[in-house]
């Protein structure tokens, strides 16, 4: 199957950072997951992707199209959708008026095929009843979810998420998850996260980043697998492990290279993603 | 027939139209508002129509009272003959708003007052010097990753990123040579002196988009003003203390000056303008 991104060799560079280091994935259609810690160069990628921003060395392609030149970057542009990190918005738009306005952008000129695809997409995202209020009245959780719209509007292939969970609460994350998921089906979906969960309920596929290189590329459960043999619980803390943190029960769970006897216990993802950062961004907690 | 509260209803033609999916805002609105509290106009509506034309015609409608009635500004721009998705792409500009209009009103207010209290016999310097900033203040607060909130969204988006700054631009030039326009006739004692604000104006903007594509859209407008400052200030100790003499770049001379830039600018600006479909201006 043709993948939807192909990359290969990408880096960037702002002044003396090297925010990627000679990156290469392939995306095809599907949840993929963006796991990092912070500065690992997520937001990065998925702005080179997304054809924000012209990386240093390297190429890429979406949908078969070169974004390196001015006809290949629009084409692309027309079957992507972008939901930045922090989206802005018009406080005085409505959620309805914005999305329009998006649909704008995206060269969705005629007004009533635009209207009833604003109005298909709010639908999606759960806020039809709510599409003519003001922007500034609307909780954060709906905020990020007329941002979605935003991004699904024009239905595109190929959609770029950039850790839209951030800052919900647990029911809106569910509720967000959800709406991911819907929007996985059929679409290649980019997914940047800081939460394990995100990945482990969502993708088909996760890829780690740190310190602007691609630390795995994979299958959750081939992530998790890392981490088979590796975890332990003890009732100190162990200053072998790579990382340790206390449970709920007191006693505390290890990864890294358990000792001779250890007590084994089986992986997570988060486990196996840790061992993946080995040092390059994993804290020892207590 | 006369409609029960306004008397109203809409015309033959217009409806017609509307059916034919050909009639346009804003006449457009009044007949989506009409149709859904007027018996007599649907059935007029479906009676004048084949049953595949009037269901387009219904989904239209309904799709049409699912959007929210647009704002002043963009309801004032599609009937000044804007298309309504260029009028939207316009509402989001933050020069455009009345906040900003109203505060470059009532600094231009102030400076003609200023210029009218000082009398006809100098030029009104003042004036000069402060109109050519209001429309390029303008322009810089429309586009750009730190003014446009949306600029992320925009940026990734099929629009060339030059063609929404070039709409963004007209529309804010428009406003601003309009107000500083209104200004100028409210000195007619000056004549023509009063006008010497336009090609510096014209001048400064295109000079801060051109800049803009290598320096990024708050260091560029703010050199070019800092700029023009400085230039002001320069020629105004070059003029000895004649107050009765314009400044340089309001005499003959200055004004070729400004339209060569000007000229100069907006060419090297077409030259640039595929710099403006990525972000360059920042890291992350």
């Amino acid at each position: 199957m043709t993948p939807t991104v192909s990359a290969s060799g990408l880096s960037l560079h702002f002044g003396r950072t090297r925010a990627l280091d000679d990156v290469s994935l392939r995306l095809s259609p599907g949840v993929t997951g963006l796991l990092g810690p912070n500065g690992a160069g997520k937001t990065t990628l998925l702005r080179v992707l997304a054809t924000a921003v012209p990386a240093d060395r390297g190429a890429f392609t979406v949908l078969g199209h070169d974004p390196a030149t001015s006809r290949g970057r629009q084409e692309a542009r027309r079957r992507l959708g972008y939901l930045p990190q922090a989206p802005g918005f018009h406080p005085d738009f409505s959620a309805f008026e914005f999305v329009d306005y998006v649909a704008i952008l995206k060269e969705l000129t005629d007004r009533t095929a635009r209207h009833r695809e604003v109005r298909r997409v709010l639908d999606e995202v759960g806020l039809g009843d709510v599409r003519g209020k003001r922007l500034k009245k609307l909780s954060g959780g709906m905020r990020q979810r007329v941002a979605l719209a935003a991004a699904l509007v024009g239905d595109p292939e190929f959609v770029v998420l950039d850790e839209p969970t951030v800052g919900l609460d647990p029911e809106q994350r569910m509720r967000f998850r959800e709406l991911i998921a819907h929007a996985g089906e059929g679409r290649t979906v980019l997914l940047s996260t800081h939460q394990t969960e995100d990945v482990a309920m969502l993708c088909h596929r996760v890829v780690v980043l740190a310190d602007g290189t691609v630390r795995f590329d994979g299958t959750p459960a081939e992530l998790t697998a890392r981490a088979a043999g590796r975890v332990w619980s003890s009732t100190e803390r162990e200053t072998g492990a790579k990382a340790g943190w206390r449970t709920g029960t007191g006693s505390f769970r290890n990864v890294g290279d358990p000792p001779a006897g250890a007590e084994l216990l089986a992986p997570t993802l988060e486990d196996g993603y840790l061992l993946t950062l080995d040092g390059a961004g994993a804290e020892v907690t207590a | 027939m006369t409609h029960a509260t306004t008397g109203w209803h809409v015309p033959e033609d217009d409806l017609r139209a509307y059916a034919r999916g050909e009639l346009e805002p804003p006449a457009l609105w009044s007949a989506d508002t009409h149709l859904t509290a007027c018996a007599t106009c649907r059935t007029a509506l479906a009676g004048a129509l084949d049953p595949v034309v009037l269901d387009a015609g219904w989904e239209r409608l309904d799709a049409e009272l699912d959007a929210p009635r647009p704002g002043f500004l963009e309801s004032l721009l599609v009937r000044l003959g804007v298309a309504d998705h260029t009028a939207r792409l316009l509402a989001a500009t933050p020069a455009l708003r009345r906040s900003w209009l109203g505060a470059v009103l009532a600094v231009l207010l102030l400076t003609v007052a200023v210029a009218a209290d000082r009398g006809t016999a100098g030029p009104p310097t003042l004036f000069l010097a402060l109109a050519p900033l209001l429309p390029l203040a303008g322009v810089a607060l429309s586009y750009g990753p730190a003014l446009d909130p949306t600029y992320e969204m925009a940026v990734v988006a099929p629009v060339h990123g030059f063609r929404l700054l070039m709409i963004r631009t007209v529309a804010v030039l428009a406003a601003g040579l309009g107000l500083n326009g209104l200004a100028t006739l409210a000195l007619p004692g000056y004549g023509l002196r009063a006008l010497a604000w336009l090609l510096p104006a014209l001048a400064l903007t295109a000079l801060a988009l051109t800049l803009t594509a290598r320096l990024g859209p708050v260091l560029a407008p703010s050199l070019v003003g800092g700029g023009w400052v400085a230039l002001l200030l320069a020629a105004d100790a070059a003029r000895a203390e004649d107050t009765a003499v314009p400044l340089a770049p309001f005499t003959a001379a200055g004004q070729g000056a400004s339209a060569a830039v000007a000229v100069l600018a907006a060419g090297l600006l077409a030259l640039f303008r595929d710099r403006f479909d990525v972000d360059r201006t920042r890291g992350v």
